[in-house]
């Protein structure tokens, strides 16, 4: 490589900038090791932990009627696999079981249950949720509404029976539903966290890599002064920043591949779109969370500073604007503004298609396209702000 | 009588790590003003529910009987009409262009079938790439078509003469009737904010002495080194007890969270909580050698803890041996502290658990990380 024109030695600076930088997280491999552990302990947290399913809860029963249909009701409800039951008391206990934290849900059934079934009349029950956790509270409603459905069908089979409908019933006494839907739910037909959160997480986890490592490590460059010496060499300015940046990019896209791997490897998380589209998404996105971390880290010259700057424009938006856990759709419009300039939440969408739907640029140009706009404005601002600070 | 010479030691600390602290207004920002601002936004942005989703129909049966559920099933708010489909097969393609969260599918003799009394059946497609969406589009075809199912069921009975029972569950919902999820969500995100203002901090600013070598030149004064922590903590948790009464106005004035139980319990909760979390800074900071590091170390030790704290997800519906390590976690005792006092009114009697919990772990954390590091500077 002799004889090589500017444009080449420029290159060759970089490389040396970026392989200084690579010696500087090698000599203390913590952070590296930090920054891929990661992404295994999250995916296994998001794996096995994170499920939003009824399981266990609590169940209080309160049975005022004690006929064979009451009866009947409760054990419906014990016998579903989400509830379990822990106690039978009066209905006027449930807030005191509530607040001990000792069940989450009451069954109330009054006197005089069993007899407006048997006059063919409607049969009332009451279900006393604790709404302190609304999600699970829903989630149970929707069960136990469920469930009382099924006992009401149940209920007009056995009148059926009993009244040797033959005829009205479908020849076999059993009262079939005229009706039935059958649901599939595409893409994650057992609907496992693991398969829904891989595409938000890798968002997130390169947003704090690409964004917050880069802006304390030229932070503390500017910390320590040591970026006033970095000038004072040979090596151009920007020259400095795209060598510090550069082993960051490839860290960033390590953790992507390192997370896509891990779920499909042992999560089953499919891959059914073009691993390249994959990498060039990562790509446009990293470099603008780069940018984002360059213009972070000559705004502040502080790490702590930096950190907050980083987790407040770049963490927790990508956590909660990207509509990698919260639907966008519903937010307030101010909510819903902001979101459009969070490159997370284009990434989360080009990699849900990716990755569940096999979706390929046809219809995901829209995201690769605001994301790029990010990258370009982002990096155009940090370098305007950067000359002006060096100059 | 003089005051004893650590006390005089634990003044000269705290006078200068006050002035310190208040020295830089950007710091001030990002331990008061950005978790105030995280917390409103937070609030506003985390809701579960869904309405108005795209749908797709493909109404291949075009009787009076589909176009009447089909009305009926989008007349409920929660699904939209969004696009028309020819066939089964274009259906799904409108959900693979995501131009639908899913499809409503009425084969033919759909009609027929109903009339007659057989079995008439209805295809839902969810995609599923999205699970809010998928499980909310999921849940409303479920129910709406289960619903018609007994209907018809019932009128079958009553037109042969028979008797129709049917039984009806009213729920009714405590302590949060309209089942909002910023009631419970807003004091579980306070409760994370906390880790992030004092956890992250205290590793950082102490990863930063150790890196400018100013710790070094405290240690050859003759303050003890458990003066100097108690002293560099105790701005912390006033910083953090004033960030709880911040956060509890903006709560009960922009969400309208409650206060139903004794705030001494919750005070005395906040204060152990805030212990166990400076005392996981420290401790994350005699592991770390840069303000790089402590700060990866504080967000590996946060992200797990807040994920497996049960204010977002269920503890209930996690395996075994990882419910187990929620027991280790200050976040789930403080969050359920949290829920408890304001949402259920619960004091003393229902919650010393969770105090108890907090206190071992506070102790615990503050014991061992002062241990580590009097003997990372020896």
């Amino acid at each position: 490589m002799s004889g090589h024109g500017p444009a080449a030695r420029a290159a060759l600076r970089v490389w040396a900038m970026a392989a200084k930088e690579v010696l500087h997280i090698r000599r203390d491999p913590r952070t590296l090791v930090l920054a891929l552990v990661m992404p295994i302990a999250l995916l296994v947290i998001f794996g096995y932990g994170v499920s939003f399913d009824l399981e266990r809860v609590p169940l209080a029963v309160a049975d005022g009627d004690r006929t064979p249909a009451s009866r009947a009701l409760v054990s419906a409800f014990t016998a579903a696999g989400e509830l379990e039951l822990v106690a039978r008391t009066g209905p006027e206990r449930a807030d005191e079981l509530f607040r001990r934290g000792e069940a989450m849900a009451a069954l109330v059934v009054r006197p005089g249950y069993g007899r407006d079934l048997l006059r063919g009349g409607t049969g009332r029950a009451q279900l006393l949720v604790d709404g302190a956790d609304p999600t699970t509270a829903s989630a149970l409603a929707a069960k136990a509404d469920a469930l009382a459905r099924a006992e009401g069908l149940r209920q007009l089979s056995a009148a059926g029976v009993a009244g040797a409908a033959g005829i009205a019933a479908g020849g076999s006494g059993r009262v079939s539903p005229p009706l039935e839907a059958r649901t599939w739910i595409r893409y994650n037909p057992e609907a496992r966290s693991a398969v829904f959160m891989v595409p938000g997480l890798t968002g997130f986890l390169m947003a704090l890599v690409a964004v917050l490592l880069t802006a304390l490590t030229i932070a503390g460059e500017w910390e320590r002064g040591s970026m006033e010496a970095l000038f004072a060499s040979p090596v151009g300015r920007f020259e400095v920043i795209a060598g510090k940046l550069l082993p960051y990019l490839g860290l960033g896209l390590a953790q992507l591949l390192l997370v896509v791997l891990v779920g499909v490897v042992a999560f089953d998380v499919p891959m059914r779109g073009s691993a390249a589209l994959l990498v060039l998404f990562g790509l446009v996105f990293l470099v603008g969370m780069l940018g984002q971390g360059l213009l972070i880290s000559v705004l502040t010259k502080n790490q702590l500073v930096a950190t907050q700057a980083g987790t407040l424009s770049a963490f927790i938006p990508s956590l909660i604007l990207s509509g990698a856990f919260f639907p966008v759709e519903n937010m307030p419009a101010a909510l819903r503004a902001l979101s459009a300039a969070i490159p997370a939440r284009y990434l989360v969408h080009a990699l849900r298609g990716i990755l569940l739907q096999g979706t390929g640029l046809r219809v995901l140009w829209p995201d690769l396209l605001a994301m790029t706009a990010f990258a370009a404005v982002v990096l155009a601002v940090a370098t305007a702000r950067f000359e002006r600070r060096v100059a | 009588m003089s005051p004893s010479p650590l006390a005089i030691q634990y003044r000269a600390v705290l006078r200068k790590e006050v002035r310190q602290t208040l020295r830089d207004r950007r710091v001030i920002f990002m331990l008061v003003a950005a978790p105030l601002i995280q917390l409103v936004v937070f609030g506003f942005a985390a809701n579960f529910d869904v309405d108005d989703l795209p749908t797709a129909v493909a109404d291949l049966d075009r009787s009076s009987g589909s176009r009447e559920h089909l009305r009926r099933l989008l007349a409920d708010g929660t699904l939209r009409a969004a696009v028309a489909a020819r066939s089964a097969e274009e259906a799904d393609q409108f959900l693979d262009d995501d131009r639908a969260a899913l499809a409503l599918v009425v084969p033919p003799g759909f009609g027929a079938d109903l009339q007659a009394g057989r079995l008439a059946r209805v295809q839902v497609l969810v995609n599923g790439a999205d699970p809010v969406r998928a499980t909310a589009a999921a849940s409303a075809a479920t129910r709406f078509f289960a619903e018609a199912a007994q209907e018809g069921a019932a009128a079958r009975l009553r037109a042969a003469g028979l008797r129709a029972p049917s039984v009806v569950l009213a729920p009714r919902v405590l302590y949060n009737p309209r089942l909002r999820t910023s009631l419970y969500i807003v004091p579980g995100i306070m409760a994370m904010l906390l880790v992030v203002v004092t956890t992250i901090v205290t590793a950082m600013g102490l990863a930063r002495e150790r890196e400018q070598g100013t710790l070094e030149q405290v240690l050859v004064t003759p303050i003890r080194p458990v003066v100097l922590l108690a002293g560099k903590m105790t701005p912390f948790v006033v910083i953090g007890l004033f960030d709880v009464l911040l956060a509890l106005t903006a709560m009960t004035w922009i969400f309208g969270v409650p206060v139903r139980g004794p705030l001494t319990v919750l005070a005395l909760g906040s204060l152990l909580y805030l212990c166990s979390t400076l005392g996981m800074g420290l401790f994350i900071s005699t592991v770390s050698s840069t303000q790089q590091q402590s700060f990866l170390g504080g967000v590996l030790f946060i992200i797990p803890a807040s994920l497996l704290s049960g204010i977002m997800t269920p503890i209930r519906a996690m395996p075994p041996w990882l419910r187990a390590a929620t027991w280790a976690n200050p976040l789930r005792f403080y969050g359920e502290l949290m829920r408890g006092v304001l949402l259920r009114g619960s004091g003393l009697a229902e919650l010393w658990v969770q105090l108890a919990v907090l206190l071992l772990f506070g102790a615990g954390i503050l014991g061992l990380a002062t241990a580590r590091f009097r003997k990372t500077l020896g």
